[in-house]
């Protein structure tokens, strides 16, 4: 196919969408598409992490991803309601420890954070998580209150 | 970037049927995609057809004894995360958490890093000590080639037109160690990888070292000084140093050559400290 | 610690927040540049036919321009394109717009331009392997040449006890936000209208106007939400040419950099070459010789603010008696210097750091008591006779000393700790303005800046609102206009926000106080304070809700209007001491010393820092939470600058790492833990005796980290960044 339709949940909605050309990242899909702006184009190559988003629930660098391979699975992204009760916990997180400063990193760590909480649990090693972190680059807060971020999501109950 | 279709075939012979309609180079195949998407954007590549290789049943880690087979689609986290992976082959764990961040990890597959055949690569160091086998389908039937003949240089394979990467075959479990130098520890270029494994069943060394072009390479007389055993300090040395003097090793813009140098003896030795002083090392 | 929440979290948060990379507009076009493909050469030809004939495609070159620009005088020095003579690679030769990306690259890739290639300056020790000799004024490759001197320098360098002489080394280092440049133009009418991600939105507006020949009355820029900032997005840049696209198609056109353009075009910190001499007798400096060479690319004829202004950073903020120096900004066929927080300032903190330090160990003195004594102090006078102000330095040295001594004790082999210092002085711009409107519930601040992440603009002006009008921060909104709607500030930059715009807020909110207090039959200035969710005011005897104090016109325009302005206070140096060039006074005076814990592999010179502390001077804080994130991000960015960040150039001017996989920024796992301490009472020219703290934290990191690394294995590397392969030389294990 050169084109063709394309079936996602996207943050629970069920869509389909016509004539997505093979080549369309999934990026440009969200963001030009779907017009969900809250995932952001950084660098394009894979080498940022600002495109992060959950597919399935495991995190996928969207822009090195064809929307059509992930054709039929469940996409999350920053803009997903309080219904992702995990990810609204590291919002949460992320607005106590001050984890941000400009923001444009800021969607793609908290589906990073979410998605390793996701995978490994909150009672994972902190090293662990913060390891799972080094393919997201954050050039405002010197990471150092996204770590305060984690270690509170890490310790608190969920 | 130029303009593809994108074609999904459920079985291994759709798939090697879908490549053989156009020619070499013009069709593509797609695991991961975190390599191709990279040279498609870049523009090093402009194939006219990609074929998915999403819905093959090759997402498989199998035991079998000590050989372990992996399918050339299982995304690198799902090995990287296998327990009996992680005891068993502990160099290969540390090579594959060295790849990417955790998200490329999802997507990216050891059949597509083989078959990019990258200089800089760091899982074929640890995969070349490990004698990997790499199990290949194609239009003339099925065959298994070691790894190091498969690898050719930078960017070409043994792989002919038509064929796939099915799965990767490591003969038997060793000890093992992986070691990299970077400029940045997480998520950057390795200046230099070394892997080493000692293999028990015929009680060898392998060493192997990357990050340099054409591609990497086993040092088989490096790993001939170290014997049949654990080695002794002085034979250990002499591992290092005949590594340190390994032809390839050269300059580009992440380190010059006598660093490199310089580095991969001194790697070579640590390895290799690490693998006859290890737990799972043979008496 | 818990920080204040950031007014703009629960925004960014929820990914509402629309950057200049999300501006989308129905209808509207794409555009990209047609780069030029050498770094120097003569345009033979340059062939826009095949772009042109593409479906959708508009393409405006050097040719095009005389049908779109205004009737008012353009800048002659800077052009749009490439006219004749290229100067750097990717230098634009003309830009295109398509309905998409694909096909306005499609269009780039169709146009055709022939070049005779002229030779490459590529790097300034190719141009002057010596040191420029007394000719080279006349030499088209210097953009500028600045000397100062003062005292008796021969003599005292002769009669030294003993002179050190080094020559240091710093890297091409880029911004690196997150979000590239972008922007959105459309054509309203007789209205140029962009909406843009950019840290100026006034001084777009007055750059777009000069290079467009169109007056800045209809000219309107709209600041976005920033992705960051650091310097990188301080000048106009990609507006004009969106605008021209706009004016061409009568479409709105979106034009934004890819990250590797971002690289490539980026205007930013270049390479220098420093050589320090310093002239010691009986334990004093008595006098130093400083020279520069500082790469400024293209940069035009007469621009040497950068060399004039970071040559003082290589003096200070140290005493001396005589001194001497001399900077040559030198062309080369790289894209224009540009800011870079703190611009060049890390650089020279380095050189001038490891120096003394390294003289001290010539001298066999303590390097930290000998930096120590020769420290500026309030009411010394600096090298280009300016008196120095309220100086914070000595005190945080004394913190960062009993930190050091105290880790000094803990290391194990093979870690060392080591101390830098920096010092860095709050620019004010061309000033700034802010109206206030005071209505029974709130108070609002109408002003001319976007959020670029460091929290100046939502933070720092809310507690600053707060803090001068007595109400809580909750109370206060700070509200954006565009260039049409909002009053005149010059920028989110030069660490200036806070202090120019906080002074405009004081005395906007004194002047709401005053007419209060009138209204009260009192004199003075109204407390005000909320009562029942109305704000109330009291003065003298007499209090009253606020709504009841308002006129009828008041009433109707929502609250009770004020407007406040600030300006630099008059600084001056003594030009007696400038032989030429210029060289500039401070605002005031912010210093820092810093401390690091740092490892170094014996074996392959690879340095991890396992902790640091800052001490920084303050002034006073207003903010917490936005100032202790200032230092964490300073720190780290410092860090890269230190250890891993470097743009490489090929001799052809080709930018080698153009991607973020080879040009190294700090990742999480490089950042130590970092304690934050600051230094009040030092008053600076902000509110309240702040001093802003954008830049000043990342000045002493790279000294910090070379001194710790000194300390850990002998290491004295005089170059930038400190990789692991520098320090394997300095230790000569290669």
């Amino acid at each position: 196919m050169t084109a063709g339709q394309l079936r996602l949940t996207v943050n629970g909605t069920a869509v389909e969408l016509a004539d997505v050309p093979a080549p369309e990242r999934l990026l440009d899909t969200l963001r030009w598409r779907m017009k969900l702006k809250g995932t952001k184009e950084g660098c394009r190559t894979g080498d940022c992490g600002a495109c992060t988003v959950l597919v399935d629930g495991r995190t996928c660098l969207s822009c090195l991803t064809l929307a059509h391979e992930v054709d039929g699975t469940s996409v999350t992204t920053i803009e997903v309601g309080p219904e992702d009760a995990l990810v609204g916990r590291v919002r949460a997180a992320f607005e106590a420890a001050g984890a941000l400063q400009c923001g444009y990193c800021t969607p793609g760590f908290v589906m990073a954070i979410a998605g390793l909480l996701r995978e490994r649990g909150t009672g994972a090693p902190r090293e662990e998580l913060l390891e799972g972190l080094g393919g997201n680059l954050c050039r405002c807060t010197g990471y150092t209150a996204i770590v305060r971020a984690v270690d509170a999501l890490r310790t608190e109950t969920p | 970037m130029a303009s593809f279709d994108l074609v999904v075939p459920e079985t291994a012979e759709e798939a090697i049927a879908a490549l053989q309609t156009l020619a070499p180079g013009e069709a593509a195949p797609i695991a991961g995609g975190t390599n191709l998407l990279f040279d498609l954007e870049e523009g090093r590549i402009a194939p006219r057809r990609i074929i998915s290789l999403r819905r093959l049943p090759w997402r498989t880690l199998d035991w079998n004894g000590g050989a372990l087979t992996i399918g050339s689609t299982l995304p690198l986290r799902s090995l990287e995360d296998d327990p009996e992976v992680r005891r068993r082959h502990p160099g290969l764990y540390e090579a594959v958490r060295n790849v990417g961040g955790v998200a490329l990890r999802h997507r990216a597959t050891l059949g597509g890093n083989l078959v990019r055949s990258s200089p800089a690569s760091d899982l074929t160091p640890m995969l070349l000590a490990l004698d990997a086998e790499v199990d290949l389908v194609g239009p003339q039937g099925d065959r298994r080639v070691p790894l190091d003949r498969f690898l050719q240089s930078s960017r070409r394979t043994d792989l002919r037109p038509g064929e796939l990467v099915r799965s990767v075959r490591l003969p038997e479990a060793r000890p093992s160690a992986f070691l990299l130098q970077r400029v940045r520890p997480a998520n950057d270029i390795s200046q230099v990888v070394v892997a080493v494994a000692f293999a028990s069943s015929e009680r060898s060394w392998r060493i192997a070292v990357g990050g340099v072009p054409p591609r990497p390479t086993l040092l088989p007389e490096a790993a001939a000084s170290l014997g049949s055993g654990r080695p002794d300090p002085a034979a250990v040395r002499r591992a290092g140093a005949s590594a340190a003097s390994h032809s390839a090793l050269a300059a580009d813009r992440r380190a010059s050559e006598e660093y490199r140098r310089r580095v991969v003896g001194h790697l070579v030795e640590r390895a290799v400290a690490m693998v006859s002083g290890g737990e799972g090392f043979p008496a | 610690m818990t920080a204040a929440v950031r007014p703009d979290a629960g925004l960014k948060l929820a990914g509402a927040a629309v950057f200049g990379t999300d501006l989308d507009v129905p209808g509207m076009l794409w555009a990209a540049f047609v780069p030029a493909p050498v770094a120097h050469g003569r345009i033979r030809s340059l062939d826009l036919r095949a772009a042109r004939a593409l479906p959708g495609v508009t393409v405006i070159g050097p040719d095009d321009l005389a049908g779109l620009v205004g009737p008012g005088e353009r800048d002659s020095e800077r052009t749009l394109f490439a006219e004749g003579e290229i100067v750097y690679r990717n230098q634009p030769l003309a830009v295109v717009a398509a309905p998409s990306l694909s096909e306005a690259r499609a269009a780039v890739a169709a146009v055709k331009v022939e070049v005779d290639p002229l030779p490459i300056v590529s790097d300034l020790e190719q141009v002057f392997p010596e040191w420029p000799g007394s000719d080279a004024d006349a030499s088209p490759l210097i953009a500028a040449h600045v000397r100062a001197r003062h005292g008796n320098v021969d003599v005292e360098f002769r009669k030294a006890d003993r002179v050190v002489s080094e020559t240091y080394r710093t890297a091409s280092v880029h911004q690196v936000a997150l979000e590239p440049h972008a922007c959105v133009a459309e054509i309203r009418g007789d209205i140029w209208f962009v909406r843009t991600t950019t840290q100026s939105p006034f001084g777009v507006r007055e750059d777009a106007s000069s290079l467009l020949g169109w007056p800045e009355s209809s000219i309107v820029v709209e600041g976005t939400w920033v992705g960051g900032g650091f310097g990188g997005k301080g000048a106009c840049f990609l507006e004009p040419y969106a605008l021209l696209l706009a004016r061409a198609t009568g479409r709105p056109v979106r034009l934004a950099l890819t990250y590797s353009e971002e690289f490539r075009l980026g205007r930013t910190t270049l390479p220098a070459v420093v050589r320090m001499e310093t002239a010691v007798t009986a334990g004093q400096i008595r006098a130093r010789r400083v020279r520069l060479l500082l790469d400024v690319g293209t940069s035009l004829p007469g621009r040497d603010f950068a060399t004039g202004y970071s040559i003082g950073f290589l003096l200070g903020p140290y005493r001396t008696e005589a001194f001497e120096v001399e900077g040559y900004a030198v062309r080369t066929h790289k894209p224009p210097f540009g800011p870079h927080r703190a611009p060049f300032a890390p650089q020279c903190a380095f050189v001038v750091e490891s120096h003394l330090d390294h003289v001290a160990r010539e001298l066999n003195l303590d390097p930290e008591e000998f930096r120590a004594r020769h420290h500026w102090r309030e009411g010394d006078t600096t090298p280009l006779g300016q008196k120095v102000g309220p100086f914070g330095l000595a005190s945080a040295f004394e913190r960062a000393r009993s930190t050091a001594r105290e880790w000094r004790a803990e290391a194990p082999p093979g870690h060392g700790v080591g101390i830098g210092c920096g010092f860095w002085s709050t620019s004010t711009g061309a000033g700034g303005e802010v109206r206030l409107r005071l209505g029974p519930q709130r108070l609002v601040v109408l002003q001319g800046e976007r959020e670029i992440g460091s929290g100046s603009v939502l933070a720092g002006l809310t507690a600053v609102a707060a803090r001068t009008s007595g109400l809580p921060p909750e109370r206060i909104s700070i509200e954006y206009g565009n260039t049409a709607e909002a009053p005149f500030d010059s920028g989110v930059y030069g660490s200036r926000t806070l202090g120019a715009l906080g002074r405009a807020i004081e005395e906007a909110v004194t002047a709401l106080r005053r007419t209060l207090a009138q209204r009260l039959g009192a004199r003075g200035q109204a407390e005000l304070s909320i009562e029942r969710d109305e704000i109330y005011a009291e003065a003298g005897e007499r209090r009253a809700a606020l709504v009841v104090l308002l006129t009828p016109e008041e009433d109707a325009a929502g609250g009770i209007l004020a407007e406040g302005r600030h300006f630099a206070p008059p600084r001056t140096i003594d030009e007696k001491r400038v032989l030429s060039g210029s060289f500039y006074p401070y605002t005031d005076f912010t210093g820092a010393a810093h401390v690091a814990e740092v490892s170094v592999d014996p074996a392959t010179g690879a340095v991890r820092v396992e902790r640091y502390a800052a001490f920084q001077d303050a002034g006073t804080v207003v903010d917490r939470g936005s100032a202790q994130a200032q230092v964490e991000g300073g720190v780290a960015m410092g860090l890269g600058t230190a250890l891993t960040e470097e743009a490489i150039w090929s001799d052809e001017g080709r930018l080698v790492n153009d991607g973020l996989l080879d040009y190294r920024i700090p990742t999480l796992d490089e950042i130590p833990p970092i304690a934050v301490e600051f230094i009040e009472g030092f008053a600076g020219a902000g509110p309240f005796g702040a001093k802003g703290l954008g830049e000043p934290p990342i000045v002493p990191v790279p000294a910090t980290v070379a001194i710790a690394t000194r300390a850990a294995c002998g290491a004295h590397v005089t170059e930038l960044p400190l990789s692991a392969e520098r320090v394997a030389r300095a230790l000569k294990l290669l």
